[in-house]
């Protein structure tokens, strides 16, 4: 399992600095798209199953589905871009700074003698998933609710004719 | 201490992940590739809050707010990718510089 569990964090790493880097605004969205499914096989594995099956389904793929419309529709040329930034080596620093940040961060993390408690899977929670969401975070549904709302009235009026406004 | 443990190793990637999509919204100025650099860090803190009910023994608590933050993620999304495809239709760019000369 810790294998896999490895390969995955290296794996959501690439795809996350690829989605960053990339040039095309497509090949940026798979990219952040396979960083996600990363993600939701991490969690699967840590035993977060039904936070996995949501990062899967919505961020890997609605939100893919949105960026690749939302390219489509506004018909975003690679050219437009490359124009419109004719540094095309702006992201070029990024590799080099993520390998100093991670090498300054493991030799912090010695040093200093910081580190994480090993999970310990006899303490897992008693409650069940449906019963933590439904009663004791219910403030997060009225929340998550007001915010679905909010989200819709604000594509509404962003996608209001002209002459209505 | 092993710094290799799997717990610190996605204690730093969550940390290399944050790197990478702050960078992306300090060196850009094109408004899908900032949703996108949000969406990276977005990434590293639902990495986060799984880690922490992982090593707490509380994934059922995290679950929770893993899918809040996933709610949050999809509305700014949306709404982002709203605010773009009208920039271009207002400016035949993506280029977010040309929100400035909004007015009201």
């Amino acid at each position: 399992m810790e294998a896999i569990l490895y390969i995955c964090l290296g794996l959501m790493l690439i795809f996350g600095v690829m989605a960053v880097m990339f040039h095309s605004m497509t090949k940026s969205a798979i990219a952040l798209a396979a960083a996600s499914a990363t993600l939701g096989i991490i969690m699967y594995e840590l035993g977060s199953i039904w936070s996995a099956l949501f990062e899967v389904s919505v961020c890997s793929g609605l939100v893919t589905v949105i960026f690749i419309s939302a390219i489509s529709l506004s018909n975003a040329e690679k050219k437009e871009v490359e124009k419109v930034y004719a540094d095309k080596k702006r992201m070029a620093l990024l590799p080099a700074i993520l390998i100093i940040s991670g090498v300054v961060l493991v030799i912090a993390a010695m040093s200093a003698g910081v580190s994480l408690p090993p999970a310990n899977p006899a303490v897992k929670a008693a409650n069940d998933l449906r019963e933590i969401l439904w009663n004791n975070r219910q403030a997060d549904i009225w929340g998550q609710i007001i915010v679905m709302i909010t989200g819709s009235v604000a594509v509404v009026v962003l996608f209001k004719e002209r002459d209505q406004i | 201490m092993n710094p290799f443990a799997l717990e610190n190793m996605m204690l730093i990637t969550g940390f290399l992940l944050i790197i990478a999509g702050c960078y992306c919204l300090i060196r850009t100025y094109h408004m899908i590739k900032i949703t996108i650099g949000i969406e990276v860090a977005m990434k590293a803190v639902t990495l986060f809050i799984t880690l922490a009910g992982y090593v707490n023994g509380k994934i059922d608590l995290a679950q929770t707010f893993v899918i809040t933050s996933i709610v949050m993620e999809v509305v700014v999304t949306v709404v982002a990718a709203g605010i773009t495809i009208n920039l271009y239709k207002k400016y035949g760019s993506m280029d977010i510089r040309n929100l400035r000369k909004l007015k009201g």
